[in-house]
């Protein structure tokens, strides 16, 4: 079995051995006074369009058309690559006119959101693992109000027990906002458990308030409060993982909208 | 029959646990007989039947006695003629006595549709293109077609299979007579291996059915049914599985007979261990690992080679304080060759390591004299060097982390071993996207048959899917033969077409991967039934993508490299994988 280490060597050596060709037969035809940019633009299109395949393989997992795994190396060497030719396209020249700048701008998000997702979906899986119990981002919605439930039942049971209002008072005060609360949109990236740690501490101080059946009951919310941890950092991160996707394949049927546009002016105009 | 239980008044202000408990006679073995309708009448005539008119009852405990066996383990049913009796390839948990009438055994099988199976499906492009063109627009939805010919429910809602072209497929050529007074079935039932050979009823035919625990206590305490059952055993099985065994290939053929009769036969656990699975699914590792039972002890002399016929063994060594899983053993592997080798023609060498029945395991035990007087001298010098004990068991070793927590011990104590295509999922490189579960749906009328959650450990999850096992249990007790094996070692797959929802494979399997769904017709709407308006199911379960020509959708979709259907027996791919 290939390691992902050699597999990733291979590819990029192979990538880099292409861009180099690419380059001297750019610098060649720019010699030889040849039309270096409609050739790099001819090839930019096609790279484009394969990259766009990829989506499409996703929507026939029957059709025996290789792994989506091949398909997601073939895409992001290509990615770079793509990249690579935008720039010998453009022969590093900044855009000027509206197309140009609206055409590059689209080019450059989309190459830059991919890049951010695949960083995303090599980096936060090994976090969520470390995280605690992996669960099904439809079903989190349903847990987390299962979390509300059971801890105000508790408190609840707690009150009635004990005749003290010491941890119902907490429950208002801390507990069930920090129930109710959902992480933010970029939570995962900012890292860190300060909310939780905050909610913990502050259980944890108020134990000298605490009779010894309040303190096996904090225990328990001290359970649900771990379990809250997790499932935020599990919706959360989930959340963000799929989220980039969202940005990502708009900006790629903006860009191929663009792209068409782009072509489409050059045949007309180039040849007058 | 279910005890009937009291339910004491619960007493005012009263704390103690148990006074409120609800109260019932403890369970005993024969609370629920093979079969209601066995009469004291029936047990007489079975006894004076010549198989056990030598058959001594005083032999039998008080507690088992044979007429208890043969009144709670046993049933006598009648088939008619061209009935399948027995199919290859089901898993049985019965044998048969010929009381009347007489039966053949096929050595040759009808066509797969003639006994009730669909024909073997082939993945194809086409297939592929068909199906997505023809989904359905429901889940689940059901297909008309009707039940095979040949299948027939009988009144108490027992399915019952019929040949079509008798004299054809009954031919005397083709196939062996069996009459009255003769036993079969016996090896698939007591062995837990497949049924190899079709029985189909020649004319109208009684047979006792007695299962596995009744026949087990016969053999027990029978010394005469013993020695039969040990004789077919040896006469049909025993020389083909020794003669497949590595170490003793080539041997000349009375060398084999020499090894077979000296041979033992042993049974360890429960035969029905997924039900002590699901009990114990809770329990400490180390009282689990405690009530396995114990079939050879790190420290002793290996007085034989244990060779596993069926089921699952573990492999340990004492550690300090605990008992750490070195690995594990499946159907042909062997215990204790090493040390026998290492301590042959010097000192002896005990056992390096702890033997344990994981569930229900079938041995052989070949005597270490045996193997020292015909074996060994036979091998050459680098064979037996290479048989020597190493220093260090380095196969498992990599599947062992620092820091005690042990992706080998997961498996083995969650029983993943027992998985041909186990679907592990790298956590590490999982990004949560279910391209899996949709490429699942996509290929199986949108509805995914698995569930992308399970038990984790060590960063990697086994996600709810058939594991298709070695040891499939779910296949015990199919009343239609609906689940099945494609081929004797291949994808365990139901036949919608036969599958009654009946839901005893769904409840036998120790991993819950099958799953029952209500049926639906072109309109969405459920299916029920006309007797009862209940809606009809139909258990569905992976089948790994059999007639997909890229192999199963869920790892093909997988764009992260995260997902692999394992064969649990194959640990260098495994540890490999994990090591990427």
């Amino acid at each position: 079995m290939t390691s992902f280490f050699t597999r990733r060597l291979v590819l990029s050596l192979v990538t880099a051995a292409v861009a180099g060709g690419l380059v001297a037969a750019w610098l060649l035809g720019r010699v030889a006074l040849r039309p270096v940019a409609m050739y790099t633009g001819w090839l930019l299109l096609v790279l484009l369009l394969g990259l766009t395949f990829f989506n499409a393989r996703k929507k026939l997992p029957f059709i025996p058309l290789f792994s989506a795994s091949t398909w997601l190396q073939v895409h992001i060497y290509a990615g770079w690559l793509a990249c690579f030719v935008f720039l010998l396209h453009t022969g590093g020249r900044v855009p000027s006119g509206a197309v140009e700048i609206m055409l590059a701008a689209a080019f450059g998000l989309v190459a830059a959101s991919g890049a951010f997702g695949l960083w995303l979906s090599r980096w936060l899986p090994p976090r969520l693992t470390r995280s605690g119990e992996s669960l099904v981002y439809e079903r989190i919605p349903m847990l987390r109000h299962r979390l509300v439930t059971e801890a105000e039942d508790i408190v609840r049971a707690a009150e009635a027990e004990t005749q003290s209002t010491t941890l119902g008072d907490f429950h208002v005060r801390v507990l069930a906002g920090y129930f109710a609360h959902q992480p933010a949109w970029l939570a995962p990236l900012a890292g860190g458990d300060a909310e939780h740690h905050r909610v913990k501490l502050e259980l944890e101080a108020l134990r000298r308030f605490l009779s010894v059946r309040e303190i096996q009951i904090a225990d328990q919310l001290a359970d649900l409060v771990e379990a809250k941890r997790n499932l935020d950092h599990q919706f959360a991160g989930q959340r963000l993982l799929k989220l980039w996707l969202f940005a990502h394949i708009p900006l790629t049927f903006a860009l191929l909208v663009f792209t068409a546009a782009h072509v489409w002016l050059i045949l007309q105009y180039s040849h007058r | 029959m279910a005890k009937s239980a009291s339910r004491p008044a619960i007493l005012p202000g009263s704390s103690a646990p148990f006074s409120q408990a609800t109260r019932q006679a403890e369970p005993e073995r024969w609370d629920t007989p093979f079969s209601k309708e066995m009469t004291e009448a029936d047990v007489n005539l079975v006894l004076a039947h010549p198989l056990f008119i030598t058959t001594r009852p005083e032999r039998f405990p008080p507690s088992i006695p044979l007429r208890g066996i043969l009144k709670n383990d046993a049933r006598i049913r009648r088939f008619m003629p061209g009935e399948v009796i027995v199919r290859r390839g089901d898993y049985g948990h019965s044998a048969f006595v010929i009381l009347a009438g007489s039966v053949r055994v096929l050595v040759k099988d009808p066509p797969a549709e003639q006994l009730g199976r669909r024909q073997q499906l082939r993945p194809s492009v086409w297939g592929s293109l068909k199906r997505w063109w023809q989904q359905p627009r429901f889940a689940e939805q059901a297909k008309t077609g009707g039940t095979p010919p040949g299948l027939r429910v009988g009144e108490g809602g027992e399915a019952r299979l019929f040949l079509q072209d008798v004299p054809g497929v009954l031919d005397p050529d083709r196939s062996i007579l069996l009459q009255s007074g003769e036993l079969f079935g016996e090896i698939a039932a007591l062995g837990r291996t497949p049924r190899t050979t079709t029985v189909v009823a020649v004319d109208e035919a009684l047979l006792l059915e007695i299962r596995w625990q009744g026949l087990r206590e016969i053999r027990n305490y029978a010394p005469e049914w013993k020695k039969e059952i040990d004789r077919r055993y040896r006469e049909r099985s025993l020389l083909r599985h020794l003669a497949e065994t590595p170490l003793l290939w080539n041997l000349p053929e009375a060398t084999l007979q020499l090894i077979a009769d000296a041979t033992r036969f042993e049974t360890f656990g429960e035969f029905d261990w997924h039900s002590a699975y699901h009990r114990g699914h809770k329990d400490d590792e180390r009282q689990r690992l405690e009530q396995e039972p114990v079939i050879a002890r790190e420290g002793d002399y290996p007085n034989g080679l244990l060779l596993v016929r069926s089921g699952f063994a573990r492999v340990s060594s004492r550690y300090n304080h605990g008992e750490r899983t070195d690995s594990y053993l499946g159907k042909g592997q062997t215990f204790g060759l090493r040390e026998i080798v290492t301590g042959w023609r010097a000192a002896h060498v005990p056992l390096r390591s702890s033997l344990r029945a994981l569930g229900y395991v079938d041995m052989l035990f070949i005597p270490t004299a045996v193997l020292e007087e015909h074996v060994l001298p036979r091998l050459s010098r680098e064979q037996i060097d290479a048989l020597r004990l190493p220093p260090e068991p380095a196969a498992t070793a990599a599947l062992h982390e620092p820091g005690g927590d042990s992706f080998l011990e997961f498996i083995v104590a969650q029983r993943f071993i027992n998985g041909r295509a186990t679907m592990l999922i790298d956590l590490d490189r999982c990004t949560r996207c279910d391209d899996c579960v949709r490429a699942c749906a996509a290929t199986h009328d949108n509805n995914p048959r698995f569930i992308r959650q399970g038990p984790e450990a060590s960063g990697v999850m086994v996600a709810s899917a058939c594991m298709h096992c070695v040891d499939p249990v779910c296949m015990i007790g199919c009343p239609t033969g609906a689940i099945y094996r494609e081929s004797a070692d291949g994808q365990v797959g139901i036949n919608p077409d036969t599958c009654i929802g009946c839901s005893v494979c769904a409840q036998s399997c120790p991993y819950g991967t099958i799953q029952m769904v209500a049926l639906h017709d072109e309109e969405g709407l459920p299916i029920v039934t006309e007797e009862t308006g209940a809606p009809v199911r139909r258990a569905t379960k992976c089948d790994l993508c059999i007639d997909q020509p890229g192999g199963p959708a869920c790892v093909s979709a997988c764009p992260h490299d995260a997902l692999l259907r394992a064969d649990m027996r194959q640990m260098d791919t495994l540890t490999a994988w994990l090591h990427r």
